[in-house]
């Protein structure tokens, strides 16, 4: 009996075990994972971009703090400290400057994941494996999460050494546990992201133009105050806003309430249950609308 | 008809001269924006971005500031109107990223699209391609440029000196020149590397940190300024500001030309020179196509 009969004879049957074994599920963990296993695999190939993304925001953030240096005089200013209650905006900028690398990675790493499978040749042949998407942008999502947080970290550390800035760490428990809230309602942010990836293909120009005017509404460098009345509410609508201006009160006054935790981790889950479902909708829709058109993978 | 044929093909490799290659860098603008035309938001946005850029900063400025006068710019620049320092110094940003960006990576974008060894089988220099794509980017970022410079004048009240502008537009000449040799450099980086998006993102990153776009280098560490003294986006940023700030009663304005013009040698001779090394280096590795 040749190879070729052999494969013959067993693919009826390897085929169909699986597929009769195979439900529909709407999130299938096991996928997730070993994308986000195989993403992280890539990852470690490159070990240098965990120091380069930690270093390079450096350089976007080093001329807000020197503008502000500049016009304001060294580290502080009356007119911030009326606006925000903080007196050191450098130390202001740096925490905010730590937690938007997450809002950063959901736009550029999850929302763009499937145009990186579709650059590398795979994107095709991954959406006719039987999982559904959202397991596999789950698993970017989480493989992300881990790279993200070390650049981040790497970014916080090297920040607050070169401006001589130091954080509170009495109330690391609460901060942990924002984050994760705020990262978890990025993910859904990232899949709506992601759905306008597939509808719009080009995404240099969507991309920046998400990332930069999410940046310009979002308290990282100034706080909410110093935006006109009508952006301060488009603000509330980033997920991120919320854990920026808790987590940074947390780690520069060091102070733990618990009623301003609870009403801020309501908001936050408020924040998820929208995104997760608004992103899930419209990653569906967006999908469904390349498909429809046969554009999935046009570029 | 093989008559012709020929005829055409001996014109081609009768081509040389000046004007050869200017005729070649026009046409390799008109082609790339043929191409950005098939892409309508990405004009738009590469146009709008500095735009886009400055408007956080105009809003951490208003924040630590709380008005129109920045005592603190006074005592370091001589001028209390931080808006208008702000505005014009970062508008000369889009022009200078759409140089680095656009034209350093010119032949990976050549590479991508399969038409790299193509153009480098023309009889045309090899740094033509590298200068079209200049002259792209240089017509690109400096529709941007007008762009916000006109948009600060007409929503934020800056007010700009009109004597300032054609000796500010000499300056955007002069200064293309040594980002020109930057560019050179750039590409061959990207020649090497291949994938040298990050090491340009690291490199225009790091000269914008120390260009005196938003703040006067004096607020950057002693080292620092060491290397935005040798830098020319420093020198062009300043005196672009100067003349259009306050024409020729600028201060300082002799010394930034003079410094300007002597990197302007420094960095077109080195680039160049590099540039010609590292592309015969390559083809003769055979890793012209290479990704």
């Amino acid at each position: 009996m040749t190879i070729a009969d052999t494969i013959i004879e067993e693919t009826p049957h390897a085929g169909s075990l699986y597929l009769d074994s195979f439900k529909p599920r709407l999130m299938d963990w096991t996928a997730a994972r070993v994308f986000a296993a195989k993403n992280l695999k890539i990852a470690m190939r490159y070990p240098a971009n965990f120091l380069i993304w930690g270093v390079l925001p450096l350089l976007w953030l080093a001329p807000y703090v020197l503008m502000m240096t500049a016009l304001g005089g060294p580290g502080t200013s009356t007119s911030f400290t009326e606006l925000s209650g903080f007196n050191d905006f450098v130390k202001f900028a740096i925490i905010g400057w730590f937690v938007y690398q997450y809002v950063d990675a959901s736009i550029w790493s999850v929302g763009n994941n499937f145009r990186y499978e579709q650059f590398s040749g795979t994107l095709e042949p991954l959406f006719v494996t039987p999982v559904p998407r959202i397991s596999i942008l789950t698993g970017a999502a989480l493989s992300d999460s881990i790279q993200t947080s070390i650049s981040a970290i790497v970014l916080l550390i090297s920040a607050s050494f070169l401006f001589g800035v130091s954080y509170a760490l009495t109330a690391i428990a609460p901060i942990i546990v924002l984050l994760l809230m705020m990262i978890l309602a990025l993910y859904g942010f990232g899949f709506m992201v992601a759905g306008m990836i597939l509808v719009f293909k080009d995404p240099s120009v969507l991309t920046q133009f998400v990332d930069t005017a999410l940046f310009t509404v979002s308290p990282v460098n100034y706080p909410l105050q110093a935006l006109p009345t009508q952006a301060r509410y488009v603000a509330y609508l980033v997920p991120s806003t919320i854990a920026i201006i808790v987590i940074r009160e947390l780690a520069i006054t060091g102070v733990f309430e618990l009623g301003q935790f609870l009403s801020s981790a309501t908001g936050l889950g408020i924040t998820i249950l929208f995104f997760w479902l608004v992103g899930i909708a419209s990653f569906k829709y967006a999908e469904r609308w390349t498909k429809n058109r046969g554009s999935m993978g046009g570029f | 008809m093989n008559g012709d044929k020929e005829s055409i093909f001996q014109k081609m490799w009768k081509r040389e001269g000046l004007r050869a290659e200017i005729r070649a860098i026009n046409a390799l603008a008109i082609k790339q924006w043929k191409v950005e035309f098939s892409y309508p938001l990405s004009v738009l946005w590469f146009i709008v971005m500095p735009f886009l850029w400055f408007i956080p900063m105009l809003i951490a400025g208003n924040a630590v500031v709380g008005g129109s006068e920045s005592a603190a710019l006074g005592e370091l620049v001589g001028t209390t109107d931080w808006l208008s320092y702000i505005a014009i110094g970062t508008a000369f940003t889009g022009l200078a990223m759409s140089m680095f960006w656009g034209t350093g990576m010119s032949f990976r974008r050549e590479q991508s699209v399969g038409t790299l060894e193509t153009l480098m089988t023309t009889p045309m220099k090899r740094s033509t391609i590298v200068w079209g794509s200049m002259m792209h980017n240089l017509q690109h970022g400096g529709l941007g440029v007008i762009l916000q410079l006109v948009a600060a004048v007409l929503f934020f009240g800056v007010t700009i000196n009109a004597w300032g502008i054609l000796p500010a537009l000499a300056i955007v000449a002069l200064s293309i020149l040594a980002l020109q040799g930057i560019v050179f450099a750039l590409t061959c980086i990207v020649l090497l590397a291949k994938q040298g998006w990050m090491i340009i993102e690291f490199i225009s990153s790091a000269l914008m940190l120390v260009a005196p776009m938003a703040y006067p280098i004096a607020i950057l560490h002693p080292m620092l300024q060491y290397v935005s003294v040798a830098s020319p986006l420093t020198w062009t940023v300043e005196s672009f500001r100067g003349f259009l700030m306050y024409g020729f009663a600028a201060p300082g304005i002799m010394t930034a030309i003079v410094a300007l013009l002597i990197l302007d040698v420094i960095y077109v001779v080195v680039g160049i020179l590099m540039f010609r090394y590292t592309e015969r280096y390559v083809r003769r590795k055979g890793a012209l196509s290479q990704f």
